[in-house]
């Protein structure tokens, strides 16, 4: 049994160091085909470009413009109210005194729910054509579920120095060009965008606890489970709504403007 | 033995005579912080001296004007002024509150691109418990290199207080802000 352990570890990764590895020279030809022997000039000529967009909020005029629209502001200014109430009376209360419980336990319960959502970082690097990230997903997948005991420790990361990338559907349409969408904010989840909303329902068909519990728990059990699983989160974050609330001028304003950066930069990587 | 001195000398010496890079200056302030906050002094002495370094190396004019946008046009000096004073003790209340969440850590310096009187200087905060990619944009003003930008994980301080800034000032202009500016310092500084 452990013979068969090991050789898949070995397999996977294997796999997927090929993938990382077949991925890069396949670049670094094109560069070096693209750029034959004016290299350094045109190497000067992307990297202007690069630093001209990294310096885009320069041109001020245009950017006083809004990061992400928001003709729904009254609907999502009521439904952030009812999310910050919901937070602090009711999920916040119960994730402080949840925190009793020791932090590496609920460290390995965060993992064991990440680690089954593999499946929707997979097909999203795949969708994106991102292979080698596919390739390091699905290494994390095969490594955590058998050296990392089902999922509940990240050994991928700790040991094998590959850390997890998130990926998603709202991700992807952004690669294929799709814009946010106008801002929303969605009752117990928070900010998101049309676009990113509607790739939460498309990640939840590749999402096998999704998936899994639609066809044997009950509507009432799965919101259970959910709010568990935002609980142990919210025990391990560090107050980080709080300090939004308490340091902002107007904590609505600042957190849509993070969250469309956040998005843009997430689509970039 | 003064072979050795000599040698010395011309392996310390451009160190000294060069001139002051973005990344030496961020690391300057970098180190200046790190100095301080792995010291064991009380939180409260903590926050005094960090305040002091940091504010040598902000370009508060070229980061208000940043985060004013075109708004910056349209204010009086005085109201400038006191945005610029504001802004800065808010964004110092903001980050000095944040302390206590440092438990070790170090900075790696990535890329440095350089381009006339501007500067990106790619960082990454390495801890055990996470990297956080940290870009700082830098201007140089006489001679010195100040920063006037952070990108934390591709979020932008400027752009971010720049779009709700704005957005006040579009509804009730430089007086609503700067009132607002000026309850939130109070509330910030009862804790």
């Amino acid at each position: 049994m452990r013979q068969i352990i090991f050789f898949l570890i070995l397999l996977t990764s294997v796999v997927s160091v090929d993938l990382a590895f077949a991925q890069q020279p396949e670049q670094s030809i094109s560069v070096s085909e693209v750029h034959g022997t004016d290299f350094d000039q045109d190497f000067d000529q992307d990297f202007d470009q690069d630093f001209d967009q990294d310096f885009d909020d320069d041109f001020m005029e245009e950017d006083s413009a809004q990061l992400i629209s928001d003709p729904f502001e009254t609907l999502n200014r009521g439904v952030f109210w009812f999310n910050d109430k919901v937070y602090s009376y009711l999920f916040k209360p119960v994730a402080r005194a949840y925190r009793i419980v020791p932090r590496p336990a609920r460290t390995s319960i965060s993992n064991f729910f990440s680690n089954l959502s593999s499946p929707v970082r997979i097909v999203n690097s795949t969708l994106q054509f991102k292979f080698a990230d596919a390739g390091r997903e699905t290494t994390r997948f095969f490594v955590n579920s058998i050296v990392g005991l089902g999922g509940l420790v990240d050994a991928a990361d700790r040991w094998g120095k590959i850390p997890k990338k998130d990926e998603d559907f709202g991700q992807t349409l952004g690669v294929y060009h799709v814009g946010q969408g106008p801002y929303l904010v969605l009752p117990f989840l928070g900010p998101s965008s049309l676009r990113d909303a509607g790739g939460l329902v498309a990640d939840s068909f590749f999402d096998p606890l999704t998936v899994h519990l639609s066809r044997n728990w009950n509507f009432l059990e799965r919101m259970e489970l959910r709010a568990g699983r935002a609980i142990n989160f919210l025990s391990l974050d560090d107050d980080s709504y709080e300090k939004i609330k308490r340091d902002s001028l107007d904590p609505y304003l600042f957190m849509r403007a993070g969250y469309a950066q956040h998005r843009v930069a997430k689509v970039a990587k | 033995m003064r072979l050795l001195f000599i040698l010395l000398m011309l392996l310390g010496s451009p160190a000294f005579a060069a001139p002051s890079t973005p990344q030496d200056q961020v690391k300057q302030m970098v180190d200046g912080v790190f100095a301080v906050l792995n010291s064991d002094q009380s939180p409260e002495e903590k926050r005094i001296q960090i305040s002091g370094t940091v504010q040598n190396f902000l370009g508060v004019r070229s980061l208000s004007q940043r985060t004013l946008g075109v708004y910056w046009k349209k204010g009086t000096e005085a109201e400038l002024k006191q945005f610029m004073s504001l802004y800065v003790q808010i964004l110092e209340r903001t980050y000095l509150n944040r302390i206590e969440d440092y438990s070790g850590g170090k900075v790696e310096y990535v890329k440095q691109r350089i381009k006339a009187n501007k500067a990106i200087l790619d960082t990454k905060f390495v801890s055990s418990k996470f990297d956080i990619p940290v870009k700082y944009k830098l201007i140089e003003n006489d001679g010195v290199w100040q920063i006037y930008d952070v990108l934390i994980e591709g979020v932008s301080l400027v752009r971010s207080y720049r779009s709700s800034y704005n957005e006040i000032l579009r509804k009730e202009g430089f007086d609503g802000l700067l009132n607002k500016m000026e309850e939130k310092l109070v509330q910030m500084e009862k804790g």
